[in-house]
């Protein structure tokens, strides 16, 4: 059973319907931050946006990476892990035939950032550091859907060497 | 003749034109600034010149071009003539209202009428024009319901505002603005100055009420309702617009000038005797010290605005009808029996 | 008749049935590799080991043969254990490749672990690397390192093929598949290896790569490629067909169906005829029923031929020779088709068409009397109205050429073409994989044929457009076999 309390309305008294002390108080509340923040100033939690930037909080994501491998190419093997885990269903993949040991890669590779909640289950989801959601790059705003798209060379761009080692074998 | 005309001319130059336009125009950036300030915000302070910003004090210029420069939009199906009238009929009233108000000992008053508050009152009262015919010229249905309820508000109130007056006039014998203010200029009991505030403190609570209800300013801005109901200049854009704010603007200076006047003892500075001092000087304090009260009493109505939540329209119609005109009626029977027994 | 007792339920089966066997009917699950029912035992990977009374040790359920009188328990704690030693086993050079290896999702050997080892290798030495991408045909491409050996692949083409082309090398460990050397495999199945291959070792070039398993779902419907109606499974992802995989049929495919079917879907990937024409033009569905609803009563008179297509279903075929009849009483019908091609001694048949059988039983009800298709090629600039459906007609270059002929001439066409270029109104058709109804193999077994895709928006089937070109005649089409071509 859960437990109803009933909280009385406060009784409005003939002072509380003169309005005169309610008043009062609340131009007193009001007044005290009018002359706070006019003589001091201190109380002004506005930010000068272009000028003065906040910084970001450090676990703050921003757009998607895909890490690199030695030599350069991207580390992801397009196992679909991430876009299978995505809840907007927002990565788009082609698989390609590399041609040497690693067999998989992408050939696209799209983050539609329209659809992106920027949830990080890509980066969760995938088994070899491919994709990352630490770039803190923000995403910028389009004016088409098309240009919300995020291709294999824009999220490769923001790529470094993953420290993770390829391969997974016991060492 | 012509001397007379000049320095009538001359005195509506200075005190409606400069100060009273100037000081609204200022009011648009308080009122934005003094909402900021006490939401811990900074307010307006980007429209600068040659980089100065000036705590954004050039917005009311900004604006001003602004609205120059904006389409002048006509719904369909309005009537044309009265809709750029509208505004005009609403700006007119609070301007001429000024005529009667003395700004500063002996003829520094446009129009030293024996009538004065009564031609406040019955200038004031075009006022409703305005806000009816822009409703109603705009064909559009919520701007006539909107101006719907202006009209019923401002009648109400107009009602109370008269008769909460009364009490002063009982006190001072008169309605001349100038003959109240020279009332004002004595001192009770050698040391408490004598002015409308002292001697009708209720009237004075009753007046300022009914003065912000007839401006249509918040808590009372049923009418106009900006942030979410629909007012009766919602097809205003451009200058129209503008002029309509203006007016209000204007009034916020009306109802401040009034209350000065009526409360504050006008031009009068308490415990200092004119004749004792030395020419012109005293004059220019006195109007310095009448335009101080003036600046103080538009503040004092803008905190008002900026704490008290809006009514709902039964509230606001109940409150004329059922509070303040039985209150204002008994203020006048209070005050008059007390004048009676003292004299 | 030898009578035994599996997890303490029991069950008589004819003599020579395996273990294995009588556990599936029975509904009891035994983890096996190498077993497939449509092949031959092989018995070497031990995933199916039970335990009997009849034996000391664990046996293989898919090779000992149920005997009288035989307790079988396939839970014992030893059984399990043993499962699990021998999937240790076998994952122990197993490059677990999952994120990249296509079989994951639809992977025995992935699902057994989970089932029963679950737990990290012990193995700790470097894994014998063994050749992957591994061309082995033009149809399969083998990766030796996810390999368990089960033969299976070598047994589909020994057995079911008949084209023994791949083999076992080497020993122990380092054993893997191969093709001889010069040799490729190519037999016409050779794409069901991958179908059998209970792991990632074997990949169609088809699917390789192109949508994970879990991804897709699958519509059972039939193949049309040829008479034999294949059944198989259309993997659908995103409104695309991902791939087509062979269902169990025992009475016309068993397990199996040949490559050139199950790579059909692919011509319907382009060139679609996505908005009715007229004359020409695009012009909006309901515009081109129109027209074509008010000119077809008129040329009733003047002779109107309808060549029909042995790729409808046969709900479609009565709804439209309903439609036809009583537009035109007159008209006569012709049935066009793909030519005959090879057959051959496993699933494949000559007629490369689907329902000529159920074509056939459909006309015959409603009596109609059908003349060959070149006759109506001759008699076209005679004339009034010709109507082509579908556009896999073998004569379609001639039935193109009397459609110009012919003062009213219809088309309804899947693909665009010469027949819809050349009809005066084209309507847009569906693909097999849009369509519903059903269709009648040369054995004369009727299979259901089911929507895997939605067609494009203006597209409609055969019955579906018959009924709304009668509807718009004022004569619509009435209830039983019309009606319900209709729904296609
Ligand atoms: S961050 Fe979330 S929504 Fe965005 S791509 Fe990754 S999984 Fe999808
Ligand atoms: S980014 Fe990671 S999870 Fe996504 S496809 Fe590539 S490897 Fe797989
Ligand atoms: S065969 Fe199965 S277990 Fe092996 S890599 Fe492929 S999916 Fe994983
Ligand atoms: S390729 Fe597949 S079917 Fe063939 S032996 Fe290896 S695991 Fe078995
Ligand atoms: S399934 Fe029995 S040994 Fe492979």
């Amino acid at each position: 059973m859960v437990k109803v309390k009933v909280v009385e309305r406060p009784p409005a008294d003939l002072v509380v319907q003169s309005w005169v002390p309610e008043l009062w108080k609340g131009m007193k509340v009001t007044g005290r931050h009018f002359f706070r923040n006019v003589l001091t100033g201190k109380g002004i939690v506005t930010s000068q946006y272009p000028e003065a930037r906040r910084p970001y909080p450090p676990r703050y994501r921003g757009k998607h990476r895909l890490m690199r491998r030695e030599d350069g190419s991207v580390r992801c093997v397009a196992c679909f892990m991430c876009s299978t885990a995505c809840p907007a269903d927002c990565i788009r993949i082609v698989a390609g035939e590399r041609g040497d040991e690693n067999e998989k890669y992408p050939v696209v590779f799209e983050v539609d950032f329209i659809k992106c909640v920027f949830c990080g289950m890509c980066e969760e989801a995938c088994p070899c550091d491919a994709i990352r959601l630490d770039s803190g790059v923000h995403r910028v705003p389009a004016y088409t859907r098309a240009d919300e798209l995020s291709g294999k060379e824009d999220l490769l761009s923001l790529g470094t060497l993953s420290v993770s080692r390829q391969g997974g074998e016991f060492k | 003749m012509l001397e007379f005309v000049l320095l009538t001319l001359l005195k509506i130059l200075g005190f409606v034109l400069v100060f009273c336009i100037m000081l609204a125009a200022v009011l648009t950036w308080t009122e934005r600034k003094m909402s900021a300030v006490i939401q811990d915000r900074i307010g307006p302070n980007r429209a600068s010149i040659l980089g100065i910003r000036a705590f954004g004090l050039f917005h009311p210029i900004a604006d001003m071009l602004k609205s120059f420069v904006k389409e002048d939009f006509v719904p369909a199906g309005a009537n044309r003539t009265l809709f750029f009238l509208a505004p005009a009929i609403a700006l007119v009233p609070p301007l001429c209202a000024f005529a009667v108000v003395p700004f500063g000992p002996g003829d520094l008053v446009i129009s030293n009428l024996d009538s004065g508050m009564l031609f406040v009152f019955a200038i004031l009262g075009f006022g409703i024009y305005g806000t009816t015919l822009g409703g109603w010229a705009s064909a559009n249905n919520f701007a006539m319901l909107g101006s719907l309820r202006g009209a019923a508000q401002m009648i109400s109130y107009e009602v109370s505002m008269g008769l909460n007056l009364v009490g002063i006039f009982l006190v001072f014998g008169s309605v001349s603005l100038t003959q109240i203010v020279a009332g004002q200029g004595e001192l009770l009991w050698g040391w408490l100055p004598r002015w409308g505030i002292v001697v009708q403190p209720f009237g004075f609570l009753l007046f300022l009420a009914a003065a912000m209800a007839e401006n249509k300013r918040a808590p009372f801005d049923l009418p106009e309702g900006e942030s979410e109901i629909i007012g009766y200049f919602v097809e205003y854009s451009a200058m129209g617009f503008a002029t309509f704010m203006l007016s209000e603007f204007v009034e916020v200076i009306v109802i401040a000038c009034i209350a000065a006047t009526l409360f504050f003892g006008g031009w009068q500075i308490p415990w200092v005797d004119p004749a004792g001092t030395a020419g012109g000087w005293i004059t220019v304090a006195q109007v310095a010290f009448f335009a101080a009260k003036v600046l103080f009493l538009c503040w004092f109505q803008m905190l008002i605005r900026w704490t008290v939540p809006r009514f709902r329209y039964d509230q606001v119609m109940s409150l004329g009808w059922k509070v303040l005109l039985p209150l204002s009626l008994v203020n006048i029977l209070a005050t008059a029996v007390v004048l009676a027994l003292i004299a | 008749m030898p009578t035994l007792t599996i997890d303490g339920r029991e069950i008589t089966v004819e003599p020579g049935t395996r273990i294995i066997e009588a556990a599936d009917r029975l509904g009891i699950d035994i983890p096996r590799f190498c077993y497939h029912p449509g092949l031959p035992v092989a018995g070497n990977c031990r995933m199916c080991l039970v335990d009997t009374n009849k034996s000391p040790k664990p046996v293989a359920a898919c090779w000992d043969p149920c005997q009288d009188g035989h307790v079988v328990t396939t839970n014992s704690p030893r059984v399990l254990e043993a499962r699990r030693a021998v999937l240790e086993y076998i994952l122990l050079h197993h490059p677990v490749d999952c994120p990249i290896c296509d079989q994951a999702g639809e992977c025995d050997l992935q699902d057994l672990y989970f089932a029963h080892d679950h737990r990290p290798s012990r193995h700790f030495f470097t894994k014998n690397h063994k050749a992957k991408q591994r061309a082995l045909g033009p149809q399969i491409v083998y990766d030796a390192e996810r390999c368990i050996n089960c033969t299976r692949c070598i047994r589909v083409c020994d057995e079911i093929a008949k084209a023994p082309q791949l083999v076992q090398v080497q020993r122990g460990e380092r054993t893997y598949i191969d093709v001889f050397p010069g040799t490729q495999l190519d037999h016409p199945y050779s794409m069901c290896t991958a179908d059998v291959c209970p792991v990632g070792a074997l990949t169609t070039r088809d699917f390789r790569f192109k949508c994970r398993a879990w991804l897709t779902h699958g519509i059972d419907t039939v193949c049309g490629e040829c008479s034999r109606g294949c059944a198989i499974r259309a993997d659908v992802y995103r409104n695309e067909v991902q791939r087509l995989v062979p269902r169990h049929d025992p009475e016309v495919n068993g397990y199996w169906a040949c490559d050139a079917g199950r790579l059909a879907y692919h011509r319907f990937e382009a060139g679609r005829l996505e908005a009715a024409r007229v004359a020409g033009a695009p012009a909006p569905y309901a515009q081109a029923v129109r027209e074509a609803a008010e000119a077809l009563p008129g040329a009733a008179t003047g002779g109107v031929a309808v060549v029909l297509t042995p790729w409808m279903t046969c709900e479609d075929a009565a709804a439209v020779v309903a439609m036809v009849r009583s537009a035109a009483p007159g008209a006569v019908f012709a049935v066009g088709g793909a030519a005959a091609g090879q057959a051959d001694s496993v699933l494949v048949k000559a007629d490369k068409n689907p329902n000529h059988a159920g074509l056939r039983r459909v006309l015959e009800a409603a009596g109609v009397v059908l003349v060959p298709v070149d006759e109506v090629v001759a008699r076209a600039p005679s004339l009034a109205a010709l109507v082509v459906l579908g556009t896999e007609h073998a004569q379609a270059d001639a039935l193109a050429a009397a459609l110009r002929q012919a003062p009213l001439s219809i088309a309804v066409a899947a693909l665009d073409g010469p027949l819809a270029g050349a009809a005066r109104i084209a309507f847009p058709g569906l693909s097999p994989y849009e369509t519903d109804g059903t269709w009648v193999n040369e054995a004369g077994l009727s299979r259901r044929v089911r929507q895997a895709l939605v067609p494009p928006a203006e597209a409609r089937g055969y019955g579906t457009w018959a009924s709304d070109l009668a509807d718009r005649m004022g004569r619509p089409l009435a209830g039983g076999d019309a009606a319900a071509g209709k729904g296609a």
